[in-house]
């Protein structure tokens, strides 16, 4: 009798263990900062409020593996995430986010080519090239003068990567806006980008998480660096006296998406319906230079004279970050890119 | 099985069990990862069995197209797809957006497929991308092991060095190897005299002398890397000295440099190179230096043919430490050093958090493992001590 006991007991235990994982809080990913802390306040705790349903957030830096590691496995403990376009649509390809319910989620309510089978624009974001002004009363202003270690001698900082960082050389080399990924596509136009990255080697610092340039221009080891400007504005904001280049904008649109497998996915797909509405992002709009993909937000006159650091804003003076492009080169181009950094 | 056999197997069951889930397990798990190959095989069953047909020379035959449409409606939802994509990118840039493309065009496609596909999808027409299927029909590859050193297969199976621009790896094992044996020679010439100073203290002078070294080496390898970090910065303590003292009218460049990696790592590894020789200096004392020099042996002779050779252990011990550590090191370069200065561990990073090959993983660490065991044995027979190392 006592054994019986055990067993089933035992038996219990085992068909229970699996509700404890599932009994978890909804989970939300992001890049972190200020966009997440201004997001934590006012759509995750909104949500949390307006719905009942605990939300809690992760913050990571867009390395897909554990995503993929996530899914592969079926221990799925993130739900929504915040992606980079192409990751995008790549994890779409793979079976790694699952397609939006657009039964729940409108997808009328966002700005054009925001909306995709397995993810809906959260933010636009964009980074460019900022200095300390206290430091270079007059630093350089383009990515030609941002190349010339003569007229500006001092440290350099970069993504690592060839995202953005291909864009920039090209157009330090004189390459116009608008023939920058056609450029690129061509194997002279490669070698021309790493050619020109070549000259400045010596000077430059590379940077993988969005806090690092501000903490190494703020600590005086590197003198201009390129950075997300949302940052960049809170730096200023906090008392910094930093000058920010727009016309080095780099841009594009983070994704919300649902990780596929999520065992919240109902509640998930109705949390991003909820943060891509209006009323909270107005909120979040007043605390954070935010660029929502929501079309009725993002046209908001007062919205915009209230936020000068929108991303959106300034579209026509940076360059849309091409998602095709990266799809479609981001393999080869990365592997050349990490066999040139290591040399 | 007699009963004390029992009990002695009993015993060392713990250790035996500690051996094959750490050891032999993870080994050999690295070992089949960095050579299998499955994904072609589970995404595309049907085109596998057609192209095996086939002698790869000029098109296959039209059922592969049927067979290649069948496996892509098969698995549209499934996640072979991708994986299999991803590996046929490895081996030939380009082929993943081929078979994306071509997943697309199915929806909308009416069979015969040999006539319909190459209309939409071009890159189709050409036996590279079917030869590429071909070739990684193998359940198990050497392609990973290739590339590890610099190596790949063409579409038609012959072994080629990587374009020039992308080879990388050789000269990445050349660097680890070549700042683990510098961190381990400046580790010896740093401990040996200290470890001896320490040897000849007295008893309570030493136990606070070994203070100053363990706390160090309690301390988390993080949090001394950091503080490095702090020092070596442009506007940190020591180019702050260095102006103050009118040595340098510019900030040195110090952190992001090959010198900070060689700075930190010698700083976190050095205990380990103190610590075994402290105690062989310790257990051997000086009744042997007494006696040589009472034959009238000078003091060079003294340390040079008794003193020397008869710590010699304790450098192999902690030599060998220093060596296989450093060998795996990631944290403190990837803090300190540039991105010229990082060793193959970066690298195994890289592929798992980034790329998500974990084939290239597995094949990295596995090289990484053989050229550590190669370059040990190589020098147990050169460097006196390291023979007499049993353990190590």
């Amino acid at each position: 009798m006592k054994k019986t006991l055990t067993l089933a007991a035992a038996a219990l235990m085992a068909l229970t263990l699996p509700n404890v994982s599932v009994a978890r809080d909804l989970t939300i990913v992001g890049f972190g900062g200020g966009y997440q802390d201004s997001a934590r306040e006012h759509l995750f705790e909104g949500y949390e409020a307006a719905s009942g349903t605990a939300v809690s957030d992760d913050v990571y830096n867009g390395e897909m593996a554990k995503l993929y590691g996530m899914v592969e496995t079926g221990n799925v403990t993130y739900d929504i995430i915040m992606v980079e376009a192409p990751e995008l649509v790549r994890g779409c390809e793979d079976g790694i986010f699952a397609p939006i319910d657009y039964e729940v989620v409108d997808g009328s309510k966002f700005i054009e080519g925001a909306t995709h089978e397995c993810g809906v624009g959260g933010t636009g974001w964009g980074a460019a090239m900022f200095f300390d002004k206290a430091k270079h009363p007059n630093g350089p202003t383009t990515y030609a003068e941002f190349w010339d270690v003569e007229a500006f001698p001092g440290v350099r900082a970069l993504r690592t990567g060839p995202k953005m960082t291909l864009e920039a050389a090209l157009m330090a080399d004189g390459v116009a806006k608008a023939d920058v990924y056609d450029v690129l596509a061509t194997d002279e136009g490669v070698e021309r980008a790493f050619a020109k990255l070549d000259e400045i080697k010596d000077h430059l610092v590379w940077w993988k998480s969005g806090a690092q340039p501000l903490q190494l221009v703020g600590s005086g080891e590197v003198d201009y660096a390129f950075a997300y400007t949302g940052r960049i504005i809170r730096a200023n904001g906090e008392g910094a006296d930093y000058q920010l280049n727009w016309s080095t904008l780099l841009y594009s649109i983070d994704y919300w998406a649902v990780v596929s497998g999520s065992p919240m996915m109902d509640e998930a797909m109705k949390m991003v319906e909820w943060i891509t509405s209006p009323e909270p992002l107005r909120a979040q709009a007043a605390v954070w230079p935010i660029s929502p993909a929501n079309a009725e937000v993002n046209a908001d006159p007062a919205l915009q004279a209230a936020n000068p650091g929108m991303v959106l804003n300034h579209s026509d003076e940076g360059l849309f970050i091409s998602t095709e492009f990266w799809i479609a080169h981001g393999d080869e181009l990365q592997a050349k890119f990490t066999s040139w950094a290591a040399q | 099985m007699s009963k004390k056999s029992r009990i002695s197997w009993l015993l060392i069951a713990p250790l035996l069990a500690l051996v094959v889930a750490g050891f032999i397990l993870p080994i050999g798990y690295t070992m089949v990862k960095a050579v299998k190959n499955p994904e072609v095989t589970a995404a595309l069953p049907r085109t596998v069995m057609v192209l095996d047909a086939w002698n790869g020379q000029g098109m296959p035959p039209d059922s592969a197209w049927d067979a290649l449409a069948d496996d892509i409606e098969e698995s549209r939802r499934g996640r072979e797809f991708g994986a299999m994509t991803r590996r046929l990118n490895f081996e030939m840039n380009g082929a993943r957006s081929v078979l994306m493309q071509t997943r697309r065009a199915l929806g909308s496609l009416e069979p015969p497929y040999a006539q319909s596909l190459p209309v939409t999808v071009p890159e189709l027409a050409t036996p590279e991308i079917w030869q590429l299927i071909k070739n990684n029909s193998n359940p198990f590859t050497a392609s990973f092991l290739l590339r590890a050193v610099d190596l790949q297969f063409t579409p038609d199976g012959r072994i080629e060095a990587v374009p020039p621009g992308t080879a990388i790896f050789l000269d990445l094992f050349k660097r680890t190897f070549w700042i683990s044996i510098w961190v381990t020679v400046i580790c010896v010439v740093l401990a040996y005299p200290t470890a001896y100073y320490i040897s000849s203290l007295s008893n309570r002078a030493a136990s606070y002398a070994m203070l100053l070294v363990l706390v160090p080496f309690w301390t988390s390898i993080l949090v001394r890397t950091t503080a490095w970090f702090i020092l070596l910065q442009r506007e940190g303590p020591i180019n702050a000295g260095l102006q103050a003292a009118q040595i340098t009218s510019e900030p040195l460049q110090l952190i992001f440099t090959r010198f900070a990696v060689y700075v930190a790592m010698v700083h976190v590894l050095l205990p380990f190179q103190i610590l075994p020789l402290y105690s062989v200096m310790k257990r051997q004392g000086t009744s042997m230096l007494r006696a040589a020099a009472s034959l009238g042996a000078p003091p060079w002779r003294q340390f040079l043919l008794v003193y020397l050779p008869l710590t010699m252990p304790g450098v192999a011990a902690g030599a060998v430490i220093v060596f296989m550590l450093s060998v795996g090191f990631y944290v403190t370069p990837a803090l300190v050093g540039g991105l010229q200065d990082q060793m193959i561990s970066y690298y195994i990073a890289f592929f798992t958090n980034q790329s998500i090959n974990f084939g290239m993983v597995a094949a990295l660490s596995l090289l990484l493992l053989v050229f550590t065991g190669a370059l040990i044995l190589i020098a147990r027979r050169f460097v006196p001590g390291l023979g007499s190392l049993k353990a190590g």
